[in-house]
């Protein structure tokens, strides 16, 4: 029996690690699909972590903290869009610079909010919400179907995007500009507005994944703890395939990596804990090399349109 | 395109700068002192510690202070060249990490002197500032050994450099010498500022059935401070140990103390000890013989911890002033045998 529960908790680590990946990584699909990559996602993260602690703290309630994550999240996207997208800068360079941004500018308000030296926040948090019939089942159940409110909104989102993705006429024309931009301008699709809004609904995502991090996971907010997130986001999109169901599997997959890591460790196991450290990325490396072999990025991924002079 | 990317870079330096701030007085100072952390000073402990020394420095010695976060190596090199060509005299580089970087920067910059905080390599101008928080550690590990129930007891670190494996020995030490038995958890998170990590790694432990747990992770200790309260709330006894600075007021409720280092305290004395030009060549060691090593228990929960542990703790600090208890250290300063 113990060691049921053990497993059980193990689960539910699990999945509290790969919700923040899975949905900052569902964002991200969306953007890349359209040709755009958000390396500035991680600021997005750090300002939608600070956002919904600074929301929750003003309302009480974590509920308003979620949303004003989502907002503060996309206001860090609109400033890559900004430059990345209508003023065409290099799409790398700009996300680089809006990391930096992002995790200097938090860093900077939540001193002056909180004092330099810094104060243990312990916010108000979303309770887990479980599902009568589901959550009883044996082991998964409550793993799976007793977590907060963030967690159902990455198993929905998955399905939603997906078929956003592939079977509407919006979807068509975000993954026909983000594969030939040039065809979908002669077309009549507004290829700028289109990344436009498709960076939008990725920086969204990530300030829900930042959320998650605050409201859902640590009721709390220090400097910095997006910790790249940011980064294994878009290598998730890469293990997902840009597929948005693939990519929540792949967000879970390298929770349940992470989550193990910290199990392996407290077994107290005589191995370099480093190795434990290193579980995730050697996932990563094995997956990205065996099973994504074939699958192709988007070809106009990373260029800007109209092509610079 | 150029045009643009330096306007976005520019932006984002802006940014960045608004977060690692700090000036020097318009006065002319007495001398210039920099601090370099390579976290956050809101971390409420290691680096929070060293900030308050650079603002006392400032306030008592009427120094000239400025403060930078550097994430990379190549940033630590960066800005030990700039405060060179600042004029600054003395540069605190608050970590293990800074270690090859002052030593390049030392041979570079003769004119200015490095203190590295917990650093290894002794030469003219770079000195080793040691904190012999092992003595704070095993006071902890005492504490965690005595009010343990369950027989388990857990430790949580960001990066295994040599100070913090000096801190987690002595905590064990600590923890054995008053629960032979016991078992000890020991994980860590890789960084320093991971907050929902360091929780897992905290909670994993409790679910094993660690009952007290300590950490040594800066910024990223705020999540197993809430993993702990998080226990609690469940109906369970579970308790914290602050490090580096004096925690209690973090969680207080579930916090048994803190194994503190008076770092401003340090700092002031190394910045008096080079306006005496006593400064370099040898490593400085501070402990608490000096005061600035302790363990301090908290008061919100002294009703919880039985007077016969509060007395042996108490007893023992007494010994190690004394020099009676040798507490386990790992040795990591250049040329070290015996402590100094």
């Amino acid at each position: 029996m113990p060691e049921i529960l053990a497993l059980t908790a193990f689960l539910e680590a699990s999945v509290r690690l790969g919700t923040p990946l899975a949905l900052a990584a569902l964002g991200e699909t969306v953007t890349e699909r359209s040709g755009v990559i958000n390396i500035g996602l991680e600021g997005s993260i750090i300002a939608g972590a600070l956002g919904s602690a600074l929301g929750a703290i003003a309302t009480g309630s974590p509920l308003a903290g979620l949303l004003a994550g989502v907002v503060s999240g996309t206001a860090v996207a609109a400033c890559f869009a900004l430059f990345a997208v209508v003023l065409r800068t290099d799409q790398i360079i700009t996300g680089t610079a809006v990391t930096l941004g992002g995790l200097g500018f938090t860093g900077a308000v939540y001193q002056a909010r909180f004092g330099t030296t810094g104060t243990a926040l312990s916010l108000p948090t979303l309770d887990a919400v479980s599902f009568p019939g589901v959550a009883r089942i044996p082991v998964v159940g409550s793993a799976f179907f007793s977590q907060p409110i963030t967690v159902y909104l990455a198993y929905l989102l998955a399905p939603a995007l997906w078929y956003v993705l592939f079977r509407t006429p919006w979807g068509l024309s975000l993954r026909a500009v983000g594969e030939n931009p040039d065809a979908a301008d002669a077309a009549g699709v507004s290829v700028v507005r289109t990344r436009l809004h498709a960076t939008l609904v990725g920086g969204a995502l990530a300030g829900l994944a930042g959320a998650h991090l605050t409201l859902a996971h640590t009721g709390t907010f220090s400097e910095g703890m997006s910790a790249g997130r940011g980064f294994i986001a878009i290598a998730v999109v890469v293990l997902g395939r840009w597929n948005p169901l693939w990519v929540l599997v792949a967000g879970l997959l390298f929770g349940t990596a992470s989550a193990l890591q910290f199990f392996l460790q407290t077994l107290g196991l005589d191995l370099p804990y480093q190795l434990f450290l290193a579980l995730p990325y050697a996932l990563t490396l094995a997956a990205l090399a065996g099973w994504v072999g074939r699958a192709r990025a988007p070809a106009a991924l990373a260029r800007s349109w109209p092509p610079q002079q | 395109m150029d045009r643009r990317v330096t306007v976005s870079a520019a932006l984002a330096t802006t940014l960045l700068c608004g977060a690692c701030g700090g000036g020097a007085d318009t006065d002319e100072p007495a001398f210039r002192a920099a601090l370099l952390t390579s976290g956050p000073v809101s971390d409420a402990g290691w680096y929070a510690g060293a900030y308050e020394g650079l603002l006392m420095m400032r306030d008592s010695l009427g120094a000239g202070v400025s403060h930078q976060q550097t994430r990379t190596p190549a940033e630590f090199d960066e800005a030990f060249l700039a405060y060179a060509a600042d004029g600054y005299d003395l540069v605190f580089a608050h970590g293990f990490e800074y270690q090859d970087a002052a030593l390049r920067a030392g041979r570079q910059f003769p004119e200015m002197t490095i203190v590295v905080s917990g650093g290894g390599r002794v030469t003219e101008n770079v000195v080793p500032l040691v904190f012999t928080l092992e003595e704070g550690s095993y006071l902890a590990g005492m504490m965690a050994g005595g009010m343990t129930v369950s027989g388990t007891v857990g430790m949580v670190g960001g990066v295994a450099i040599p100070p913090v494996q000096g801190t987690f020995r002595a905590f064990e030490a600590g923890v054995f010498a008053v629960n032979p038995d016991a078992r000890v958890l020991e994980a860590y998170i890789g960084n320093w500022d991971d907050v929902s990590a360091a929780k897992e790694a905290a909670s994993a432990q409790l679910r094993q059935g660690a009952d007290v747990l300590i950490h040594n992770t800066d910024a990223a200790s705020f999540g197993v401070f809430q993993a702990v309260r998080e226990r609690v709330a469940e109906g369970e006894v579970a308790w914290a140990i602050g490090m580096n600075r004096d925690q209690n007021g973090i969680a207080p409720e579930v916090t048994l103390g803190s194994a503190v280092i008076d770092i401003p305290r340090a700092f002031l004395a190394t910045a008096r000890s080079w306006q005496a030009g006593e400064l370099g060549g040898v490593p400085i060691y501070v402990g608490s013989s000096r005061s600035v090593i302790d363990f301090v228990p908290n008061p919100a929960v002294l009703d919880a911890i039985p007077a016969g542990l509060l007395e042996e703790v108490d007893s023992a600090r007494v010994r190690i002033r004394r020099g009676e208890l040798e507490v386990p250290r790992v040795h990591f300063v250049e040329g070290e045998t015996e402590e100094g």
